[in-house]
């Protein structure tokens, strides 16, 4: 426990310094970082409490984005129109999730994916509100009471807010699950029918899981819009949503360290894909495939040998280490800087 | 009406072939309880390889059983993957369908690049009643009820297709009287894999395949599959018509033609809107 304080301060002071040091294009990849950790902090939620696979957090990113957008070039404060981003997501998430929700898991997934698909073929089709498939441009930079962030400081602008909102979406989740109503996700995780038999209200719960994931995403989406000043459907292709999956899985479910381990590793990792594929001699289509194989098999291997995901085995092993040294705590401590042990997302039917 | 009774013919057509797809993902759901997100990956498959097969000089018939059996292949070798490790719960095998899947565009990107392929259908025509219709939809249909009748025999007769039936109705009792699960989930996965290559080479020549056709082909054939709750292959061929005949009828007579895909996937949605509705929450 005291150790996964003082690696989360380390982790919180480290990040909060860095943008001190990174030239703009760097801090564009920060940003997106931090907005991918707060869509997989969602993700994870979903994914461990209520065991559901979802395939489109692209779509509610995307919602996010469209709804940041759209409102603030309709003269909508910025400010507010970020705001009401994540609202709106959640609010078409509840719609969605209603009906969805009470089917079992696998069917999430298909849904899910599905449902990115109509958001992107509604994005392409309704030109006068979302710019059909060129896209929305001259979307307002993010003003506060009429003062923005300076041109050319923008990017380190962004950071800190990407900084700020993804501490507060990390705190949220870590404080959620250590609550009553997380205390019920948690129990109906391990079992929806002994859940119930305690009282937890399962379906209302997963809804507003589901709900709280898609406003994760939302607001993402709705930073990345104003971060960018330019989206289209083109941009949140079904490759986003699996690479949110891909973080989620590797990064586990782990409260506070799965989505910052998976989405810096994945990000990182892509970024390289991308550098060795863009290389002269290598053909057109080279990032393209590399993503795909890379993504493939990261996402095959890990479920295949740590379908829990990198920090609970990390956890674990520090645990048995601990065991192991005369004084250490027991394994039951494990629960490390999250401070609650979170269990593994595979419901066994 | 003529026009009516040919976009209603090439639907059943195209209808014919995503209830073949369907079946693929009732086939491996019923026995494995993993709704295998690799299924369209096998008709891409089947389509690129007959393809690439037939521009190499093989004649049309052999092509076809070839890039099949391929497709057989591939099913086994995703089974293996996503079942072959005991204990893997079904969610888990989802998304390692999911990234078979993913792996599979690198791997078609490289072997027959990023583009569209197609081959050349069966030459000409027939007329059923005042109807023209292409051989091309009349070999699709027939092919699919053979492939149906097969089925039948298959899971009703033959003691395989009543193990793997068991296995479905009650895996442990199944393992009771000595039947390996896990080898029958290797085989249910062969078999999806052979439906959807099956699937690929009907259709390929109709709707040109890229390496990323998995998604429309999966969608196409989930929303038909679901008709029957996953479960019942029946009800995944009524589906399938349905569906077929509706994507049809959309861009025969929308002026939104690219609104067809859209009929699956709002199909989809619906279909779950109505069993959420009818099934108690959670139940199997």
């Amino acid at each position: 426990m005291r150790l996964g304080f003082w690696l989360g301060l380390a982790a919180a002071v480290g990040s909060l310094l860095l943008p001190l040091l990174l030239y703009d294009a760097e801090l564009t990849i920060y940003v997106f970082i931090g907005l991918s950790i707060i869509v997989v902090a969602g993700l994870n939620l979903l994914y461990g409490f209520a065991g559901q696979v979802s395939l489109g957090q692209g779509a509610f990113y995307a919602i996010g984005a469209y709804c940041a957008g759209i409102l603030a070039r309709r003269g909508i404060p910025p400010l507010a129109a970020l705001l009401l981003a994540p609202v709106l997501t959640a609010a078409v998430a509840v719609v969605v999730g209603l009906p969805v929700l009470r089917l079992r898991g696998h069917y999430l997934a298909f849904a899910t994916l599905a449902f990115q698909l109509i958001v992107l073929s509604i994005a392409g089709q309704f030109r006068e509100l979302t710019g059909g498939d060129t896209g929305l441009t001259g979307i307002p930079d993010l003003t506060v009471a009429g003062v923005g962030f300076p041109l050319e400081r923008r990017a380190f602008g962004y950071a800190y807010l990407t900084w700020v909102l993804t501490a507060l979406a990390l705190l949220l989740v870590h404080n959620l699950v250590a609550s009553r109503p997380g205390r019920g996700l948690r129990a109906l995780a391990t079992s929806e029918a002994a859940a119930r038999g305690s009282g937890v209200p399962v379906g209302r719960y997963k809804l507003q899981v589901f709900a709280l994931a898609a406003a994760f995403a939302g607001l993402a989406g709705g930073v990345y819009a104003f971060f960018l000043s330019y989206i289209a459907p083109g941009s949140f292709p079904i490759l986003l949503s699996i690479q949110f999956l891909v973080m989620s899985a590797v990064g586990g479910v782990a409260v506070v360290w799965g989505p910052v381990l998976g989405a810096v590793l994945i990000y990182i990792l892509a970024q390289v894909l991308q550098t060795i594929g863009s290389q002269p001699g290598m053909p057109l289509h080279a990032p393209a495939e590399l993503n795909y194989a890379v993504y493939g098999l990261v996402l095959i291997l890990i479920m295949l040998l740590l379908p829990e995901g990198i920090v609970p085995a990390l956890r674990s092993a520090v645990a048995s280490g601990r065991l192991r040294s005369p004084g250490g705590a027991a394994p039951g401590m494990a629960a490390g800087p999250g401070g609650a042990p979170v269990p593994p997302p595979a419901r066994r039917q | 009406m003529s026009f009516f009774l040919g976009v209603v013919s090439s639907g059943v057509a195209t209808g014919a072939a995503f209830a073949l797809v369907a079946t693929g993902f009732v086939v491996i759901h019923r026995v494995t309880r993993v709704v295998n997100f690799a299924q369209g990956v096998f008709s891409v498959v089947a389509g690129m390889l007959c393809a690439a097969l037939l521009t190499l000089g093989l004649p049309h018939f052999l092509a076809e059983v070839v890039a099949i059996l391929a497709a057989i292949a591939a099913g086994f070798g995703v089974g293996l993957v996503a079942i072959g490790r005991r204990g893997t719960p079904p969610l888990a095998s989802l998304i390692i369908t999911l990234g078979v899947g993913v792996l599979s565009y690198a791997v078609v990107i490289l072997l027959w690049g990023d583009g569209p392929v197609s081959f050349s259908m069966l030459q000409g025509q027939v007329d059923v009643g005042g109807v023209t219709m292409l051989w091309q939809y009349v070999l699709i249909v027939a092919a699919t009820a053979v492939t149906f009748g097969a089925l039948m025999l298959f899971f009703n007769l033959t003691y395989v297709g009543k193990a793997l039936t068991a296995c479905y109705s009650n895996p442990h009792a199944a393992r009771l009287v000595g039947i390996d699960v896990r080898r029958m989930g290797l085989l249910a996965f062969a078999i999806g894999g052979g439906l959807g290559g099956l699937a690929g080479v009907l259709l390929t020549p109709l709707q040109p395949v890229e390496f990323d056709s998995d998604v429309s082909i999966a969608i196409n054939g989930f929303a038909a599959a679901i008709f029957g709750g996953l479960l019942r292959p029946g009800t995944a061929l009524v589906g399938g018509l349905v569906l077929g005949v509706a994507e049809a009828l959309v861009s025969g007579y929308s002026r939104y033609a690219s609104l067809q895909s859209g009929v699956a996937l709002v199909l989809i949605l619906g279909i779950m809107v109505y069993q959420a509705g009818r099934r108690p929450e959670g139940a199997e």
